[in-house]
């Protein structure tokens, strides 16, 4: 190779680096400017203003100090008086590329009224144990339509460890938080679980007894799938014998035949 | 309660019956199945919910049958449910048909055996699925479902009760059905690739809100959809991805992609046979090499989201790894019943309790697909998916977007 070319390659390889240095120096400061933007965010404005974001998490996929970096940015928008479609956009990133490190900003939220939906939102889609332990913890200080959320994602999440505090609000004298905890323990579907939900489904009050019983459906396809063939067997007989509509005792039927026929 | 008429329940139906017997002055030919209809006892009750645009012309299509009776409807805007109560009551000549804001009052209803669910996409699965847990068979428009979490529950939730669930793409056999026997008897040879354009994907919905319209129960509109403001264009009916309706809406609909997914999809994936499976692989265009978002099957055959189709492309020569044979067993599967269409369809299967054509299972591998692609195209990575697990194997980030939380109190 002559002097030449390499003076040639060098210069090339220089103009390669500056303009991938420029191309990185524009997308922060468009990324910057995307996160100035999302403080005052409303609906109504420009979405594109955001865009510099949204492709920063996507192009962030398996870079887990650049979805570390941008989950603190926007969990600061959590904890700031940004305007709710802010934090609600915050939210909705965040349940893509948050950890353990973001839950207790966005846990912050699950009390209140008009973000709790957005927090769980983000927590429900958070392996991290951190989460769901953020939303078992909520779970004794909300109310209403937001404990009834609270309690549908601990379902979701078939959180084992919230069973206790679910079989307690099975009494609950709202029957929306019941029937919630009620479905929860279905989809939990451990023995303890059943165990509850069986006791729970024998005295059910009429309004309840539909949801108890399709819980314990829930719980009995678990065990099967589990391999607890015996104890989903001991649900499906209880039901085809009870008295509850003729839809649930052929689904407890169609139950049972699919037990004995599984290995 | 926003119940506005009481309308008529089934053991009112059977007691007009009985009463007829004793007084036969004073009763209605109809309910005593005079006029070639069924007498009232012997026909199947149905409920419509959602009754916009598909919804109503969904429900024309089933007032066209004699042994239907529809009893109630519902929608949370006052015109749409007025148009619809019209509808059926001048069907029957009469003022019977119930009106209904909330649907948890209709699936409530004992006398009703049917729902009818023309509501937006995100509707679809908890509509459903508390119709089924009430022992009611459904069917439902297409899309099946907003995310591929919610279609397992829906198929579920059929299994669970032995429901007889319908999720239609008329399209399927209509449109495409020709091409997809000669696909299914071999005739075109052995396919490697197929081409199928459904439309883009739904966008972020950033519009601003209005003054609250009066005709609109807006917190029922939404559902288990995160709060947002009110706005007509983001509950409009106005189709296509222009903005000024729900299917623009990632929060409602998953576009144009799950609207005719549903049917090109549906198409190719019927005429393959691989209507009760998925991709392994799904590949979005990278503006360089892959021109075509690209789906790949474990038995080697690709499926191209271009080219208009659905179209099919046979090899030519041995294809290392195409193992694709034509399903010849799937010829004889078509409409089932004397209607030869897809309400007829349906209302056999309700009678005979066999499975329709358009059952939940193969509804929810059609809309996985079109999900998948969603997914991809907003990731814009290559993905690997397992069909039989439902899920993308060590991808948690992909995993995430398999389902949305759900506004309380809503759930599945």
């Amino acid at each position: 190779m002559s002097k030449r070319t390499n003076v040639m390659t060098g210069l090339l390889i220089v103009a390669l680096l500056l303009g991938l240095s420029m191309q990185t120096a524009s997308a922060d400061e468009a990324l910057d400017k995307s996160l100035e933007a999302l403080n005052t965010y409303e609906w109504g404005q420009d979405r594109a203003l955001l865009s510099a974001l949204d492709a920063a998490v996507v192009a962030s996929h398996d870079d887990a100090a650049t979805q570390k970096a941008l989950s603190a940015k926007l969990t600061a928008v959590l904890t700031s008086s940004a305007p709710q479609a802010a934090k609600d956009y915050a939210c909705r990133q965040l349940s893509l590329i948050a950890a353990a490190d973001s839950v207790p900003a966005i846990a912050t939220l699950l009390g209140d009224e008009k973000l709790s939906h957005m927090a769980r939102y983000a927590l429900e889609r958070i392996s991290a144990p951190e989460a769901i332990a953020a939303i078992r913890g909520a779970l004794p200080n909300v109310k209403g339509p937001l404990k009834v959320g609270v309690i549908n994602s601990l379902g979701v999440r078939r959180d084992a460890e919230s069973t206790a505090a679910l079989v307690a609000l099975l009494g609950d004298s709202d029957k929306g938080i019941a029937s919630a905890a009620a479905a929860a323990l279905g989809k939990i579907g451990s023995a303890d679980a059943a165990k509850a939900i069986g006791a729970f489904q024998a005295k059910a009050p009429k309004e309840l007894k539909l949801a108890a019983a399709d819980a314990y459906l829930a719980c009995a396809e678990q065990l099967l799938a589990d391999g607890k063939k015996t104890d989903a067997l001991l649900i499906y007989r209880s039901l085809i014998k009870s008295d509850q509509p003729k839809h649930v005792r052929l689904a407890a039927t169609r139950g049972m035949l699919a037990a004995t026929s599984k290995k | 309660m926003k119940r506005k008429s009481t309308g008529s329940t089934r053991r009112e139906f059977l007691g007009t019956a009985a009463a007829a017997v004793a007084a036969p002055y004073i009763v209605n030919s109809t309910a005593l199945g005079l006029e070639d209809r069924p007498a009232a006892s012997e026909r199947i009750v149905m409920a419509g919910i959602g009754m916009g645009g598909r919804g109503r012309g969904d429900l024309g299509g089933f007032l066209g049958f004699k042994e239907i009776q529809v009893v109630a409807v519902c929608d949370v805007k006052t015109d749409t449910r007025e148009g619809a109560k019209k509808q059926v009551d001048g069907r029957y000549g009469n003022e019977d048909c119930a009106e209904y804001v909330d649907f948890r009052e209709v699936i409530d209803r004992d006398d009703i055996d049917t729902i009818l669910c023309g509501t937006p996409d995100h509707w679809h699965a908890l509509v459903s699925v508390m119709a089924m847990k009430k022992g009611k068979d459904v069917f439902c428009e297409k899309p099946l479902s907003l995310t591929i979490v919610e279609g397992r529950a829906m198929v579920d939730a059929a299994q669970r009760y032995g429901r007889v669930f319908s999720c239609g793409s008329q399209r399927v056999l209509g449109d495409y059905g020709k091409t997809a026997r000669k696909v299914q008897a071999g005739e075109l040879g052995q396919i490697h690739r197929c081409y199928a354009t459904p439309g883009g994907p739904p966008r972020h919905c950033n519009l601003p809100g209005e003054p609250m319209d009066e005709n609109i129960d807006w917190d029922l509109w939404l559902g288990p959809a995160p709060w947002a403001p009110y706005n007509a264009f983001r509950c409009g009916r106005s189709y296509g991805l222009g903005g000024k309706g729900f299917r623009t809406w990632y929060d409602y609909s998953g576009g144009m992609m799950t609207d005719w997914g549903g049917h090109k999809f549906g198409g190719v994936m019927f005429a393959m046979g691989l209507d009760e499976t998925g991709p392994t692989e799904i590949v979005p265009p990278d503006g360089k090499d892959v021109k075509y978002l690209t789906y790949k099957f474990e038995c080697g055959v690709e499926l191209l989201v271009g080219g208009g189709g659905p179209k099919y492309e046979a090899a030519e020569g041995n294809v290392p790894g195409l193992t694709w044979e034509p399903p010849t067993k799937l010829l004889d599967r078509g409409y089932k019943g004397p209607a030869n269409n897809l309400p007829g369809d349906f209302l056999h299967c309700v009678k005979t309790r066999e499975k329709p054509f358009r059952d939940v299972t193969y509804a929810h591998r059609v809309a996985t697909v079109c999900h998948l692609g969603n997914i991809a195209y907003e990731l814009q990575r290559p993905l690997r998916w397992d069909p039989v697990a439902e899920e993308f194997p060590g991808d948690d980030e992909a995993n995430r977007m398999t389902w949305r939380p759900m506004r309380g109190p809503w759930r599945l």
